[in-house]
């Protein structure tokens, strides 16, 4: 464990000196993270400001759409694609003879990236608080802000548990692009990233409540933004606990299957 | 099985399944409702043992199998069938007490970052493989000697010549000193001066380290440079396991025999001669094939030929048995 975190940090470093390379890249990447939730405000604010009847107030549209773009970004996850193609094209096998997990290296790509990232977007985050700093939700005291940043962690985790079942299918199917794109789009929609999930219709409640990708963007968000009470949070804790472990679990299981099935393409 | 070898397997054995699809929008239209899967036989019940120190060359044309044992033995792949122990272990665990004393080098994979200095590489592979900072420094020193890169350390890989980077390649696959270095393919795309310090590097490695080189090229070169013994992989079956010279007796059992004279010699007398075969005159100089049992004889027999003037005796080229052999078994199946 303590080697592999020695192995982490190393490649951490290593990410980040790669990275700092294409430093243009990140602020537009930043840029884009930022616009697409401060846009769904403005639009959002409108459509209030001129008598649209929704279940959640200014407020809430507000903060939620505010933080959103700190919430996608901490658990967003872009690895499936790089790591199916590893597969596929047999570029797996250098790490493979190397005594390390095979995953340390993505793993250093996620934080190395996410860590660039918050540079860039804090300053822009600023920004925006300031603007609509009145017209929004902060909770008292310091137990949600915790419980926000414990759960943008476990959703972190969460995505990137997902992200490495569906590259693992590589070891099996040829082409697993057609999966990762789909799990971008519905994980866009069904994580609240698009539209917040308190609008959706009411008849879509429990399935939208409990499906797993609330727990990756919109369930953080919502302790800050609305008014869970304490059984409603500690539920959704456990629930995102319980889709980490069986997630993770199913992962770990499908991918020690694909191991064996790995063709080690190429020279 | 015994753990005295560094490398034993018996009736390796390795199979593939995949699908055949048909080129064309009609093909691919088929195999989406309907796949056709084939099982090919990659390794065929493969026996050897490799003691530790050996140099072996494993050679074969494309597709005989020899990347796939090569995949087996450093535990990329999982053997269908056989008895496989490397250094105690069984490969395809991948235990990383297995993985801290082997190596493994492709020549078109790289292990190296490559938008960051080499340097970035080694010093992950220091906390890897555990090394102290003295062991690591020690051995980065020796390597970068042996391989002179030791300019090249600090500038970021993608900048440097394939060349250069085989060169660093080797060094992070050596760092920590493995027992076992596997290699596949080290000199592919290579010119002749980086082909032959990479030659030497390993040759030095395995003199002064002991490292048992088990590796796969198509230069003929890299085999007679490097290998005393070689192991012909050909249809997944192993073919010939034994010295290069037995290879080169067993299947050219004739030396070449150049002697050029002063004056124009009759070489009559020399085609009857027994043991001699293939004889041609070009002006002052005559070719022959001698065998090897009567090379002395025959050499006698072209002294008193005329005035000699140089004489020349070698064996057939490596590279044209090898192209010989392939060919022979090609046809023959």
């Amino acid at each position: 464990m303590i080697r592999n975190l020695r192995i982490l940090r190393r490649m951490v470093a290593a990410e980040i000196a790669q990275q700092s390379i294409y430093r243009g890249a990140w602020v537009i990447f930043m840029l884009a993270n930022i616009c697409t939730p401060l846009i769904s405000l403005l639009i959002w604010r409108t459509a209030l400001a001129n008598g649209a009847q929704l279940p959640v107030d200014e407020r809430y549209i507000t903060t939620y759409f505010v933080l959103l773009g700190i919430a996608t970004m901490t658990t967003s996850s872009w690895m499936a694609g790089f790591l199916a193609n590893d597969i596929r094209l047999g570029k797996l096998s250098s790490w493979m003879v190397r005594p390390a997990s095979l995953l340390l290296g993505f793993v250093a790509n996620n934080l190395s990236e996410k860590f660039l990232k918050v540079f860039a977007l804090i300053p822009m985050l600023g920004v925006v608080w300031w603007i609509f700093r009145d017209s929004m939700n902060v909770p008292p005291g310091f137990g949600r802000w915790a419980l926000f940043v414990v759960t943008l962690v476990l959703g972190a985790i969460l995505v990137f548990t997902i992200d490495i079942l569906i590259a693992a299918f590589a070891f099996w199917m040829d082409d697993v692009s057609a999966l990762v794109q789909a799990r971008v789009i519905i994980g866009s929609v069904l994580s609240g990233a698009v539209v917040p999930l308190a609008l959706m219709p009411e008849w879509s409640r429990g399935f939208i409540n409990y499906q797993p990708y609330r727990y990756t963007v919109s369930f953080p968000v919502e302790i800050v933004a609305g008014n869970l009470s304490s059984t409603e949070l500690m539920t959704g804790l456990a629930v995102q606990i319980g889709y980490v472990v069986a997630v993770g679990l199913l992962a770990r299981f499908v991918w020690a299957a694909g191991i064996r099935a790995y063709s080690a393409v190429g020279a | 099985m015994t753990h005295t070898h560094a490398i034993s397997a018996h009736d390796l054995t390795k199979t593939y399944t995949f699908h055949q699809q048909r080129a064309g929008l009609g093909g691919a239209l088929k195999s989406l409702v309907r796949r056709k899967y084939e099982t090919r036989l990659a390794v065929d019940r493969v026996t050897f043992a490799i003691e530790p120190g050996e140099v072996v060359g494993l050679l074969g044309p494309n597709g005989a199998g020899k990347t796939t044992t090569l995949k087996m033995l450093s535990g990329l792949l999982y053997k269908t069938s056989g008895d496989l122990d490397v250094l105690g272990h069984t490969p395809s665990d991948r235990k990383h007490d297995y993985l801290r004393r082997i190596a493994l080098v492709m020549g078109q994979k790289t292990m190296l970052w490559w938008d960051v200095p080499a340097m970035e590489s080694l010093l992950l592979h220091k906390e890897m493989y555990g090394l102290s900072t003295v062991e690591f420094e020690r051995n980065v020193a020796e390597l970068a000697e042996l391989l002179d890169v030791q300019d090249l350390l600090n500038v970021q890989v993608r900048k440097t010549s394939l060349g250069e980077r085989m060169k660093l390649e080797l060094m992070a696959a050596l760092v920590h000193g493995p027992e076992i270095l596997f290699l596949d393919e080290p000199t592919i795309g290579l010119d002749v001066v980086a082909k032959a310090r990479v030659r030497s590097f390993l040759a030095d490695v395995n003199r002064l380290r002991g490292t048992t080189i088990l590796i796969t090229s198509h230069d003929m070169d890299d085999i007679e440079a490097l290998c005393s013994r070689v192991m012909i992989i050909d249809h997944g079956r192993l073919q010939f396991d034994g010295a290069l010279d037995d290879l080169v007796r067993t299947a050219q059992p004739r030396k070449l025999v150049r002697a050029t004279y002063a004056t124009p010699v009759d070489v009559g007398p020399l085609t009857a001669f027994e043991g001699v075969s293939a004889v041609e005159v070009d002006g002052l100089t005559v070719r022959l094939e001698a065998d090897r049992a009567r090379t002395g004889q025959i050499l006698e027999q072209l002294t008193r030929l005329g005035p000699l003037v140089d004489l020349d005796v070698a064996d057939a080229d490596v590279e044209e048995i090898m192209r010989d052999l392939f060919l022979r078994r090609g046809e023959a199946s």
